[in-house]
């Protein structure tokens, strides 16, 4: 037996291949699957949300913060009350769930937005309630908010906030102590920031026809949208978990176009009689 | 904005662990080559037993060992494929360097002790650490032999011979 020593192979044991080349390929598979399991589960869960009965929504906000606040003043408790009974009247309007009570929260706040958000409520910025001209242009937001608690829009965000939370938080911590996971996941959230045009539409539609019920026309929501068209930039609070008024806003045009489209098919009246708005509202332009 | 730091921070990560990594690895192989060729005199099995007619004056313990990171970039493309499964190949580089280096400084140990023959020769492998650059200890150890100078065989093994005809 000849007993020798050669030089060790080269290339069997570790490969020449560029590892950039893995590098690509690998990020575009996971980043594909990723997207695609985040769409998949979020489109699922936004479709049981709403589908939860109600009153377990109500249990789970009941052990949040109450949103449905005003500054402590008379003047703000003044608004919050002209806002609640509003939002009463057009609540009947609109066929609310089960057991929901509506409750609207007033914000001493530049901010020109309103939003919706879990347990019923909604909230008012001053900043929105002192560009609008009447009543009627009011009660288009106020329908408009209402109508996505109506159809749980808000259960729908939160259940597909959650549901992809969970993923990403898997997915971070499957994939590892390092910086995959962070990758990872900030793919997952810009994913999450598209799909609610659809909803602002249905809300939309729900809000003409309560307004219309309401006041036998739709003058409010083209008074509305004209606001809109000349505010300069719209702003929203990333802090509120709620579906917004002015948010993924399907263009103002074309909203616009949407409402006279809407008021051709269902017969009614695009103008009439504007209602002023209420003493402690109308208030507050004067400030 | 600060999450476009922290990209901004893992892109630059990224970059730096590639290009260091890359050339790290290749001086490293350079350097794994040259020195093979320098220790080819010294001979290493992995047979539990001398070959015939070698017949050990003394035998004793030579070892190396290696402590080896992987970096930034090995590490994350590591943590990807983990994903799917399929080769490390980015640890394989790392885990070949790591024995080849290992086995050097075997050869080393029992060349500085007189000896030019290590039977038996095994690796142990440790996890040192997992977190964001893994990085392993690879251990070599055998029984370096010194044979008796009785025969031409012995002689040849004792003296450096490249290649030992024992039988």
């Amino acid at each position: 037996m000849k007993f020798e020593n050669r030089a060790p192979a080269e290339g069997i044991n570790s490969s020449n291949e560029n590892p950039l080349i893995e590098l690509a390929w690998l990020l575009a598979g996971s980043l594909g699957v990723i997207v695609v399991l985040v769409i998949v589960v979020s489109l699922a869960a936004q479709w049981i949300a709403p589908r939860i009965p109600y009153r377990y929504e109500a249990k789970f906000a009941a052990t949040l913060p109450s949103f449905a606040t005003a500054p402590n003043s008379d003047a703000g408790r003044l608004v919050q009350s002209e806002l609640q009974e509003l939002a009463d009247r057009l609540a009947a309007r609109l066929d609310m769930p089960d057991g929901m009570v509506v409750r609207v929260g007033y914000r001493d706040d530049r901010t020109v937005n309103a939003f919706a958000t879990i347990g019923g409520q909604t909230v008012f910025f001053r900043g929105l309630l002192t560009k609008l001209e009447n009543e009627n242009a009011l009660a288009m937001v106020m329908a408009h908010e209402l109508a996505h608690l109506k159809y749980r829009h808000v259960s729908a965000a939160l259940g597909r906030g959650v549901a992809v939370g969970v993923i990403l938080s898997v997915v971070s911590a499957e994939v590892g102590r390092n910086a995959a996971g962070g990758v990872l996941g900030q793919a997952g959230v810009v994913t999450l920031l598209s799909f609610n045009r659809e909803q602002e539409r249905a809300a939309d539609e729900a809000a003409l026809s309560a307004l219309h019920a309401e006041y036998g026309h739709v003058g409010g929501a083209l008074d509305l949208f004209d606001v809109f068209a000349r505010l300069p930039n719209q702003q929203r609070d990333p802090s509120v978990p709620a579906v917004e008024f002015l948010r993924t806003h399907p263009l103002t045009a074309n909203r616009i176009a949407a409402i006279r489209q809407w008021a051709v098919d269902n017969d009614a009246a695009i103008d009439g009689p504007r209602r002023p708005l209420p003493p402690g509202i109308a208030a507050l332009r004067k400030q | 904005m600060l999450d476009l730091i922290e990209f901004g921070l893992f892109i630059t990560l990224l970059i730096v662990g590639f290009f260091a990594g890359t050339i790290v690895e290749k001086r490293h192989y350079a350097s794994i080559r040259k020195r093979e060729g320098e220790y080819a005199d010294v001979l290493t099995f992995a047979v539990r037993f001398p070959p015939d007619r070698v017949t050990p004056q003394r035998a004793f313990l030579v070892h190396g060992t290696v402590v080896i990171s992987s970096d930034y970039f090995k590490t994350f493309v590591a943590g990807l494929r983990n994903l799917f499964g399929g080769r490390l190949r980015t640890y394989e580089t790392l885990m070949e360097r790591a024995r080849r280096e290992a086995l050097l400084r075997l050869k080393h140990d029992a060349r500085r002790q007189g000896a030019k023959l290590v039977i038996c020769v095994r690796f142990e492998t440790t996890t040192i650490s997992t977190g964001w650059a893994a990085s392993i200890e690879v251990f070599a150890f055998g029984t370096a032999l010194i044979p008796e100078r009785n025969s031409e065989t012995n002689a040849a093994l004792a003296f450096g011979a490249r290649s030992a005809t024992p039988a």
